[in-house]
C-alpha cells in the first residue's frame, strides 16, 4: 500500500519537475507562472494595463496575418464567381447595348431619374443621423468562440474610440466596445451571452432587456411583464434607460418561425459586417 | 547538402510546434450541420496530447505556455488562462507517460478522457472565479466530446508523420 503511494508520489513529482533534454522550463515553474499571471490580470495592477495593450496589439495584428491564407482562398473563389457572372452579365449588357441603340435615348426619361434621385437624396438629408462622434472601422477578425461573440476593428485609442462606445453596422446596432487598445478594439456583439441592452417594444410601453444567446436569429427577452407575451412582425428599440444610448435605435424584430413559434432577431447581420460605425452613443438625436 | 538536411529536419520536426503557434493565432470555423457543430474540436489540445504523451522534446513546455497566452490574447479570456489549462492537460499528460509501461492507443484514448476533464476544468474555475464572462456550456461540451472522438484519426497522422520523418 504505502508502495504504491510512493509510486504515484514519484510519478507526479517526475512530472512536475523532471525537464526533458529540451526542455528550457519545468512544468512546475510554468504552472505557477500562469497562476501568477491570471492573478496579476484579475487584480488589473497599473502595470498590467500597458502590458496587455501591447500584448493584444501585436497579437491581433500576426493573428490577421495568420488568417490570410483563408481569406485568400475565399477572394480567389469569389473572383472566379465574379469572372463568370462578368462574362453572362457583359453578355446580357450587349444584348442591351443593341437594344438601346435601336432606340433613342428620351431626355425625358433622364429628367425624371434626376428627379427621382434628387428626391432621394433629401429624405437621407431628413433623416439622416446626427452624432457627435463617428469613426469608420474595418473588421479585421470575427472571433467566435465559447466565451465571446466579438469582432476586432482596426481603430483604437488613436482613433479616439472609447470603451462602452456603441458600433452600427449599415446603421443598425451590432454592438459595444469593450477592449481599447492602441491600434484595434473589441467589439462584444448584441449575440453575446454577456449583452444585455435596456428595449422598448413597438407600441406598448413594455420595457425589457434584450439578452444575447450567442444566436442571432433567437435573443432572448427578460424582465417582462407577467403574462406578457410578444407579438409577431413587432419591432424591438432602444429604451434609453441605460443612459447612454439615445431612445428609438432599432435594434431587433420578433417574427414567426417555421413552427409558428414567436422568436427575436437582430436587424444587423454581425456576420456579414466588414465596415462598421463607432459612435459615442448619441445617436439618431 | 549537409545543411540543407539539417534544416529540412529542423523544419520537419518543428512543425507541431508551428502548427500548435498557428491555430493559437488563427481559430478556423467550421460549418455546422443543422444544430450541432460536428467538426469543432480544439486541435491543440490533441496535439498537445499527442506530443508530450509520445515525443516530449518536440513541443516544449515553454511553446505550450506561451501558445496559450496567444489564446488567451485572440479570444478575449483573462490572460494565462488557457496556457494554464494547457498546461494541466501536459502535466496529467506526463504522469500518465511516467505511469504506463506499454502504450496502446485504447488506452490514450481513454487516459484522454480525465486528461480533458482536469484540463476544461481549470480553465472553467478560472472563468468562474476570475473574469465576469458568462459562457456556452453547450457548445464547450461539444467542442470536447468532438476533440475526444476525433484523437484516434490525430493519432495516425501524427504516427504516420512521425514515422515519416524518423525515417528520412
Amino acid at each position: 500500500m504505502a508502495e504504491n503511494r510512493d509510486d504515484f508520489i514519484i510519478a507526479i513529482r517526475y512530472a512536475l519537475l523532471k525537464k526533458g533534454a529540451k526542455q528550457k522550463f519545468s512544468l512546475f515553474f510554468l504552472i505557477l507562472l500562469s497562476i501568477s499571471i491570471v492573478i496579476l490580470d484579475k487584480f488589473s495592477l497599473p502595470f498590467m494595463s500597458p502590458v496587455r495593450s501591447v500584448l493584444n496589439d501585436i497579437v491581433y495584428h500576426v493573428s490577421v496575418v495568420s488568417s490570410q491564407p483563408l481569406k485568400l482562398r475565399k477572394y480567389l473563389a469569389d473572383k472566379v464567381e465574379k469572372h463568370y457572372d462578368l462574362v453572362s452579365e457583359n453578355k446580357f449588357l450587349k444584348e442591351e447595348m443593341d437594344y438601346l441603340r435601336a432606340q433613342k435615348f428620351n431626355n425625358a426619361y433622364l429628367a425624371s431619374e434626376n428627379d427621382m434621385l434628387k428626391d432621394a437624396l433629401d429624405f437621407s438629408v431628413q433623416t439622416g443621423f446626427i452624432q457627435d462622434f463617428s469613426v469608420a472601422a474595418k473588421v479585421i477578425l470575427d472571433q467566435k468562440s465559447p466565451f465571446l461573440k466579438s469582432l476586432l476593428i482596426n481603430k483604437g485609442t488613436k482613433n479616439d474610440i472609447e470603451k462602452g462606445m456603441t458600433v452600427f453596422s449599415k446603421d443598425y446596432l451590432v454592438g459595444t466596445v469593450i477592449e481599447t487598445n492602441y491600434l484595434t478594439s473589441r467589439v462584444l456583439l448584441l449575440t453575446d451571452l454577456n449583452s444585455k441592452l435596456p428595449i422598448v417594444i413597438e407600441g406598448t410601453d413594455v420595457n425589457a432587456i434584450l439578452d444575447g444567446t450567442g444566436n442571432k436569429l433567437n435573443l432572448k427577452l427578460s424582465y417582462l411583464p407577467e403574462n406578457y407575451k410578444i407579438e409577431a412582425n413587432k419591432i424591438i428599440f432602444t429604451s434609453g434607460k441605460d443612459g447612454f444610448l439615445t431612445p428609438g435605435i432599432a435594434v431587433a424584430k420578433s417574427y414567426l418561425n417555421d413552427k409558428q413559434k414567436i422568436f427575436i432577431k437582430l436587424l444587423s447581420d454581425p456576420d456579414q459586417a466588414l465596415i462598421v460605425n463607432v459612435t459615442n452613443g448619441q445617436i439618431n438625436k | 547538402m549537409y545543411y540543407f538536411r539539417a534544416i529540412k529536419e529542423k523544419i520537419f520536426t518543428s512543425l507541431p510546434i508551428i502548427f500548435l503557434y498557428f491555430f493559437s493565432f488563427f481559430h478556423f470555423q467550421t460549418p455546422e450541420v443543422g444544430k450541432i457543430n460536428f467538426f469543432s474540436f480544439n486541435f491543440s489540445m490533441i496535439l498537445i496530447y499527442y506530443y508530450v504523451l509520445k515525443f516530449p522534446a518536440n513541443l516544449g513546455f515553454g511553446n505550450i505556455f506561451l501558445a496559450g497566452i496567444i489564446n488567451d490574447t485572440v479570444i478575449g479570456t483573462p490572460l494565462g488562462t488557457t496556457s494554464l489549462s494547457y498546461l494541466t492537460l501536459s502535466f496529467f499528460t506526463s504522469y500518465i507517460r511516467n505511469a504506463t509501461l506499454r502504450s496502446v492507443l485504447s488506452v490514450e484514448w481513454f487516459t484522454f478522457i480525465p486528461a480533458l476533464f482536469f484540463s476544461n476544468l481549470v480553465y472553467l474555475i478560472i472563468i468562474n472565479n476570475f473574469s465576469h464572462m458568462s459562457f456556452y456550456y453547450i457548445e464547450l461540451l461539444q467542442k470536447t466530446f468532438f476533440t475526444f472522438l476525433f484523437f484516434p484519426i490525430f493519432h495516425y497522422i501524427f504516427s504516420q508523420y512521425e514515422h515519416l520523418i524518423s525515417k528520412d
